[in-house]
């Protein structure tokens, strides 16, 4: 788990809000997932506080704008299943979100010397 | 009931109340229930998936879907409606005082020329009842122009609010009658708000109406 406390929490959600569909995308880059496995791909990447509730309804936007597509698959066991994968456009999309990620990241990065005081030390 | 049936079911509801489209309803609970039926055969049930919180994840996923919503507004067409009754009621009462004397000439017959009861009430009562619904359809149909069918739930009030007073009349009278035609506070509160809730309700009807979907219809956007 990566956040703690009710605080951490909180600031983790509000983090994961304007990257989550960033992740969603970049996890289906790798392998396409139907919507309940991708829950559980968010969950071992370690955003264990994401739910079901927040990825499904997030994965149906990304459909509705032609970043990923889905198709029907059959099952070894169980049920067929809706298999999502990205698109071209949601791989056009998840690089330009990603050179913005780095673009932002290395902007906050660069404020961080001497603006945050060292660890105590023992 | 079976755990995803009952989940469907108050997703169901909860995009009914969120004005989805009968198209889109389906279209949203043929997905959702291919990846409850998944992750129920992972052992994964919808409770412990979705939480307590059905109706908010299902608004939520409409919402991110795009689905054109039909909300029906009930509370500002109410409002609305209300608002345009008052200014019919007023209206119609300001022309009806102008036009006293032209009626008083009109009634005021010469012997022997017998008008019915029946065309004198309707007009002493009609024209200002016609007031009434003209301001409440004219005021709904400008006041919330911006809102989804409201040209074809105007139109149903213009039918259905005339046909309700039609109605709601002699009830109305059978009550003020059982009072004994009291004219204290409570009893003309009451008659009034007879009349105001026959015709609050024939205003949600006429939105009902108007919102309806004929088998068919509509594209289904989350597909």
């Amino acid at each position: 788990m990566i956040a703690n406390g009710g605080d951490d929490a909180e600031r983790q959600t509000q983090l994961l809000r304007g990257a989550l569909d960033m992740c969603l995308l970049a996890l289906l880059a790798r392998e396409p997932a139907h919507g309940y496995e991708l829950v559980r791909r968010v969950e071992a990447a370690g955003f264990d506080a994401v739910g079901y509730g927040t990825v499904y309804p997030l994965l149906t936007r990304m459909r509705r704008l032609g970043l990923v597509a889905d198709e029907m698959q059959a099952s070894p066991a169980g049920p067929a299943r809706k298999v999502y994968a990205v698109t071209d456009a949601g791989r056009s999309r998840l690089l330009a979100w990603h050179q913005q990620w780095t673009r932002f990241v290395g902007v906050v990065d660069a404020l961080m010397p001497n603006a945050v005081p060292d660890s105590p030390r023992s | 009931m079976d755990p995803i049936e009952k989940t469907l079911a108050t997703a169901e509801r909860a995009w009914r109340a969120h004005g989805v489209g009968r198209a889109d309803r389906e279209a949203l609970a043929a997905d959702l229930r291919l990846d409850l039926e998944s992750a129920a055969a992972d052992g994964v049930g919808p409770a412990q998936l979705l939480g307590e919180d059905v109706p908010g994840f299902a608004r939520r996923l409409a919402d991110e879907a795009g689905v054109q919503r039909r909300a029906p507004e009930l509370r500002r067409l109410l409002g609305t409606a209300l608002v345009g009754v008052a200014l019919g009621a007023a209206a119609g009462f300001g022309v009806f005082l102008g036009l006293y004397r032209l009626m008083t000439v009109l009634f005021d017959q010469p012997r022997g020329l017998d008008t019915p009861v029946q065309v004198e009430v309707a007009l002493y009562y009609g024209f200002p009842a016609a007031f009434v619904v003209l301001g409440a359809v004219a005021t709904v149909r400008i006041h919330l122009r911006e809102l989804p069918r409201i040209r074809a739930t105007a139109n149903a009030m213009a039918l259905l609010l005339p046909l309700t007073g039609i109605v709601i009349t002699p009830v109305t009278m059978a009550f003020a009658w059982t009072t004994g035609y009291s004219t204290s506070a409570p009893a003309v509160f009451a008659e009034v708000l007879i009349v105001l809730a026959a015709l609050a309700g024939a205003t949600v009807l006429a939105r009902h109406w108007a919102l309806r979907e004929p088998a068919g219809q509509g594209e289904p956007a989350a597909a």
